[in-house]
């Protein structure tokens, strides 16, 4: 059976609002069910984690995982959407080592913080001269 | 200081500071090095610390983390120092303009003698802004 | 226990551009290593999403200048994946003949570069020069040197004329001929092979968990290639194999970038000939791009280029993000550079053909070591190890 959709029919319950195109295949999860779908996908699947992006929404910040499969051509993105107060999830690290700059660069820029992340710091503003107190996305308008 | 110059003007050597660049021209520098262009003939040599440099090689649009250290630089450089810019980053701002975290102005952080614009700029251009500034040392 | 830390950085010789790193060294190995990067961040994703969608492909040119077509052509390939548009034969070509050109003279840069950095200029000068006819074959193609300005949504900016292409394979025959011995000779220099076998090995288990790409994975066993994962462009209508090595050092990773310009020099080979025969245009005209969301990427010369990008149906993408290769491989450090002599993690720092422009990154050493070791003994012994190694007495 074809990875897709065997991944819908073990997770189908936890997933919402499902978009399928060709090779890819977008869908929300709750956040505490990131590391389940992370753990999944990584270890079981054998998904590489190609990036994570942030960005700003009118519910909130949203966080997109996408996973590639490699021998496929597949990508599996969960996105999770958060408070934009404060906003707060758990770190994917303990499964995935190659998050830990991935989280630590969306927390510099969206000022997310990431739970059980072993190095919580700025990324790319780490001892930056101007001594930000706000992540350097927070309120920019293009 | 017109013996001291006219010394000088007979071996550069050359210390490339990279300011927040593309890489692009940063390899179009070691490019003049290598033996199709080769300004070795010029008595230019790249050298490893700033300590030993005639001429600093300027590139990129400076960003905010790294204004400070290349001010830093200019002042470790042994007097009197050449700064020549390469790109347009440097020269102007490329297409950087809206970014929250460049220095708007390049002169305040180190005073420049030398801009060669380009994207990347050729090395034929890059040769000659060197021996103008070969020619202006030597009066 | 005193901790000793070699900070390295952000300004050195080793690399051109900025970075530090702090290495934690006992007596000469190291034990740990630290990274800060953040001197080379401009804000492209942030200045794209004020940009239109062909001022943003201008732009992420511009995020570095080794893979000024990696970054547009995955801009692109995003853009296209929101409405699937069409691209033309002949501008499929084009788009793998530069993308492939693109990856010999980067390879050979690093190669290059490599022989810089162990202190083997000969090897440098060598590769540069050769390299040289490959920004020629680009200066007459695309009218630059670097930064070609290729890219558009829908196809190519500009043909190669076929009047062109003759003298465009007579290049490549010179190139065959100089990669052919410059891949032999650096294969089998004892210097090289002394200098490079079982430094910094990155296992396959520790590359999948970093989750490395490109030549760096592949050295390390991991078959990926986005070139065969995801064909796009003409990578399905042309020849080539893809080269996997399984020893995770140095000196793999310098062999399976030597056997990738061989193999690229096959696929330019072949979207030479085809370009004497495909007919066609160029560019498909479009004319909006409708709301949703691409993910592009494109197997540049150091591992895949990820673009995502969100559109609203404005001629402005709302979300753009970038990730560069160099900015998962170079996180491959931390497993890499354990354990091994100092003189050695600098090389295995080059390794990887870290891009800081693309990432920006800073390492540090640190000596943790509180034992007193005879140094002069120390490098006696190594200096007779290598000599043994080289003239096998």
């Amino acid at each position: 059976m074809d990875e897709v959709q065997q991944f819908l029919e073990l997770m189908g319950s936890k997933l919402t609002r499902v978009v399928q195109k060709p090779r890819r295949l977008y869908f929300y999860i709750p956040p505490e069910e990131v590391l389940t779908v992370a753990d999944y996908l990584f270890n079981q699947l054998g998904c590489r984690l190609s990036t994570a992006t942030a960005q700003e929404t009118y519910d909130g910040i949203e966080i997109i995982y996408h996973f590639s499969l490699d021998r496929k051509g597949q990508y599996f993105c969960p996105r999770v959407l958060l408070n934009k107060e404060q906003p707060r999830v758990k770190s994917i690290v303990p499964i995935v080592q190659g998050a830990i700059w991935i989280e630590r660069e969306i927390f510099d820029f969206w000022g997310v913080e990431f739970e059980g992340h072993p190095r919580m710091e700025r990324l790319l503003a780490l001892h930056h001269p101007e001594n930000l107190d706000k992540p350097l996305r927070f309120g920019r308008q293009v | 200081m017109g013996w001291y110059k006219r010394r000088l003007a007979k071996s550069l050597w050359v210390f490339h500071v990279s300011g927040s660049p593309c890489n692009n021209c940063d390899i179009e520098i070691l490019d003049l090095l290598t033996p199709k262009y080769d300004v070795e003939r010029f008595g230019i040599k790249l050298v490893g610390s700033v300590r030993h440099a005639d001429v600093l090689l300027v590139t990129g649009v400076f960003n905010q983390k790294i204004a400070p250290r290349i001010k830093r630089i200019y002042e470790q450089a042994p007097k009197p120092i050449f700064v020549v810019a390469i790109g347009t980053c440097t020269s102007g701002t490329c297409c950087f303009k809206d970014s929250y975290n460049i220095v708007p102005d390049r002169e305040a952080v180190i005073p420049i003698d030398v801009y060669v614009p380009g994207c990347p700029p050729k090395p034929e251009a890059m040769i000659e802004a060197v021996a103008k500034l070969i020619g202006v040392l030597n009066g | 226990m005193t901790e000793n830390k070699i900070p390295v950085g952000p300004f050195h010789p080793l690399l051109e551009e900025a970075e530090y790193f702090e290495l934690k060294v006992e007596g000469e190995m190291v034990v740990d290593i630290d990274m800060e990067i953040g001197w080379m961040h401009r804000g492209h994703e942030f200045i794209s999403e004020s940009k239109a969608f062909t001022q943003s492909i201008y732009l992420v040119e511009r995020i570095c200048g080794i893979c000024s077509t990696s970054h547009p052509l995955a801009c692109v390939h995003a853009i296209e994946d929101i409405d699937n548009i069409e691209i033309p034969m002949r501008a499929r070509y084009i788009r793998t003949l530069i993308g492939e050109l693109e990856r010999v003279h980067s390879h050979l840069l690093w190669l290059g570069l490599a022989g810089h950095f162990i202190g083997y200029d000969t090897l440098w000068m060598w590769a540069w020069k050769y390299r040289e006819p490959v920004l020629e074959m680009f200066e007459a193609i695309s009218g630059n040197r670097n930064h070609y300005g290729m890219m558009r949504v829908g196809g190519v900016a500009k043909d190669v004329e076929s009047e062109k292409i003759p003298h465009l394979l007579q290049i490549l025959d010179e190139i065959d001929r100089k990669m052919e011995m410059i891949a032999k000779a650096a294969h089998d220099d004892p210097v090289l092979k002394s200098r490079l076998k079982g430094v910094g090995v990155l296992k396959k288990a520790d590359a999948i968990a970093y989750c490395a790409v490109g030549p760096t994975a592949r050295a390390s066993g991991l078959a990926i290639d986005v070139r065969k994962d995801e064909p796009s462009d003409a990578y399905d209508l042309v020849d080539f194999n893809i080269v996997v090595l399984p020893n995770g050092d140095v000196y793999d990773k310098l062999v399976v970038r030597l056997l990738e310009i061989i193999e690229s020099n096959k696929i330019i080979r072949q979207c030479l000939e085809q370009l004497k025969t495909v007919p066609g245009p160029i560019l498909n005209n479009v004319k909006e791009i409708t709301p949703g969301e691409g993910i592009g990427r494109y197997e540049a010369p150091r591992g895949e280029v990820f673009h995502y990008i969100k559109s609203d149906g404005t001629n402005r993408p709302v979300r753009h993000k970038v990730r560069a290769p160099s900015y998962v491989n170079i996180p491959t450090f931390m497993a890499s550079c354990k354990g091994i002599p100092v003189a050695d993690a600098l090389i295995t720092l080059a390794a990887v053909d870290p891009c800081y422009c693309c990432t920006e990154r800073a390492l540090r050493v640190v000596n943790a070591g509180s034992e007193h070791l005879d140094l002069l003994a120390l490098s006696r012994a190594k200096t007779e190890q290598l000599r043994r190694e080289i003239y096998g007495k």
